[in-house]
């Protein structure tokens, strides 16, 4: 979006509250989505989760093509559109909603910082995967052993990586993490990589439990010891 | 760890040891970590591959990029980061992610894409540490290839107009120092007293966006209205890479002569003595330093004279 366009939308998004009927549009799941798009997902609709805004999730196939900037996920909410997590966080801020407030400026920094980590090796270990770009998995293998790690050791033994409270951060290595997780490849590696990080695994267990099942969209939730 | 270190990297300029970032972090790295490198500078007589500079060699290794020179360096005991926690090496690979994706686009667009600056500075720069015919090639290879880079950043180019691009990736970058900023706060370095592989690179990356005079300077503005992002760069020059009296380049000989005058005009407010000397070898500049009145004259014209003095 240009500079123009984003205050424009800004200023709008504020003037009305959150609707009930607010919309998150994706591919189809199953052989549809990516992995890169589905993880985007699964990260924004955390995060507003996180805030407590209802979202209603719709697959669909042209979801790509439904997007004015051609970029999945995006949501519609009131008579705007919005796409990709970062901008969706802007959003959601003009209109009061926000998990990073309590944050000081370091620790905000930090907080960007580490997104762009995952950004940077997550998202590129997602997309060689996809496209089973054989010659570089070693590398990539590698990269997302650093940053698993690297997230690891951020985390510590937190609840959330700015403990107490989620923020974006959070949102967002759980859309990935879960994504690598859960979904079926031909190669396991990736997952194993993760795998390798207990605290990575509660992480993802934990916010799952605490924002997907017990908003009532799974049939029970199971509480872990 | 006898084995000689040669690092091949591309020269420096306007103060600067290096004026590319690559080569800087590695430079500056090596300094941090005691690691003792024999630096060649890339020249026109030079016959190795450009592309790839900065290069590490020694006697049975050739390597290639900043991280993997960081790394082979550590593996020979040359290491920054020994005291750094666990979370702070976390936070150091954090970081250096947000430097390359969200200032790294923006510093090659200054010195590669944005015309003014390509062709008047960085073009001539590097052409001249090139051979013909390489000279008229190479330059525009580098050129299109840091426009590469910052077009696979930002994804999508064909629904982007190039200025929409720019105007993102301007701004991710200033964001991007003022967060730097933040983090970096009163502190001398990133992580308590000693400098770290993150300072090697934020000192990399900032330091040529700092001292290399642009035609085209909107980021550089914004990083000199930061001023401890400033200070930080400064220091790490002066004690790390102080420039013998023959190095300094004239930039820097600029910088020392401002100073050299700022300084005089504060001695001059302290002191009225001074003031006068300087008055007097103003007004008489063929003749040596006259020697204080008083010490030649009498009593009588001493006390006169001693009265001339304490007027302004």
């Amino acid at each position: 979006m240009s500079l123009v366009a984003e205050a424009f939308v800004s200023q709008i998004a504020a003037a009305e509250p959150w609707p009930e009927n607010a919309t998150l549009y994706q591919q189809l799941k199953g052989e549809q989505i990516l992995l890169s798009d589905n993880a985007a997902s699964l990260a924004v609709q955390a995060f507003l989760q996180m805030c407590n805004l209802p979202i209603k999730v719709v697959c669909r196939a042209n979801a790509e093509y439904m997007s004015p900037s051609g970029k999945v996920p995006f949501i519609h909410v009131g008579n705007q559109v919005v796409s990709e997590l970062g901008p969706i966080v802007q959003f959601v801020k003009a209109k009061g909603h926000s998990l990073s407030d309590g944050l000081d400026e370091v620790q905000k920094a930090e907080m960007k910082a580490y997104m762009e980590l995952v950004n940077n090796m997550l998202l590129t270990a997602e997309l060689y995967l996809q496209w089973c770009d054989e010659a570089t998995v070693g590398e990539v293998l590698e990269d997302v052993d650093q940053c698993c790690q690297a997230l690891s050791q951020r985390l510590g033994t937190q609840p959330y990586f700015f403990n107490k409270q989620p923020t974006e951060l959070d949102a967002l290595v759980f859309g990935h993490l879960y994504t690598i997780l859960t979904t079926q490849l031909t190669n396991d590696e990736l997952s194993e990589k993760v795998k390798n990080y207990s605290n990575l695994l509660a992480f993802c267990r934990r916010i799952e439990q605490h924002y997907f099942e017990d908003r009532g969209k799974g049939s029970s939730s199971i509480r872990s010891s | 760890m006898a084995a000689p270190l040669e690092l091949s990297c591309w020269g420096g300029g306007w103060g600067l040891p290096s004026v590319h970032s690559e080569s800087l972090v590695v430079m500056a790295y090596a300094k941090f970590s005691g690691a003792p490198l024999k630096v060649s500078v890339v020249d026109n007589t030079w016959r190795g591959s450009r592309g790839d500079v900065p290069i590490l060699t020694t006697e049975d290794n050739i390597v290639s990029q900043p991280a993997k020179i960081l790394n082979f360096l550590r593996k020979q005991k040359y290491n920054a980061d020994y005291e750094l926690s666990a979370k702070q090496g976390a936070d150091t690979l954090a970081y250096i992610a947000l430097l390359e994706e969200k200032l790294l686009p923006a510093v090659l667009h200054t010195f590669w894409v944005e015309s003014d600056n390509y062709f008047t500075v960085t073009k001539p720069w590097f052409a001249s540490r090139i051979p013909f015919p390489l000279s008229l090639i190479l330059p525009g290879r580098m050129s299109k290839g840091a426009l590469n880079r910052i077009i696979l950043t930002r994804g999508e180019p064909p629904l982007y107009h190039l200025r929409e691009v720019e105007a993102q990736i301007y701004r991710d970058a200033k964001e991007c120092l003022n967060l730097l900023s933040n983090r970096l706060g009163t502190s001398q370095f990133f992580f308590g007293d000693s400098p770290s592989t993150l300072d090697a690179y934020v000192f990399g990356f900032l330091a040529p966006l700092y001292k290399v005079r642009f035609p085209k300077v909107q980021l550089q503005e914004h990083l000199k209205q930061l001023s401890n992002l400033c200070r930080f760069c400064d220091d790490i020059l002066n004690s790390y890479f102080r420039l013998s009296v023959g190095g300094i380049s004239p930039a820097g000989q600029e910088m020392v002569d401002a100073n050299l005058q700022k300084l005089t005009q504060l001695v001059n407010k302290e002191s009225n003595l001074i003031e006068k000397m300087d008055d007097n070898l103003r007004q008489s500049p063929q003749l040596p330093p006259r020697k204080l009145p008083t010490l030649k004259l009498t009593p009588a014209e001493e006390e006169s004279n001693s009265l001339q003095r304490l007027s302004p």
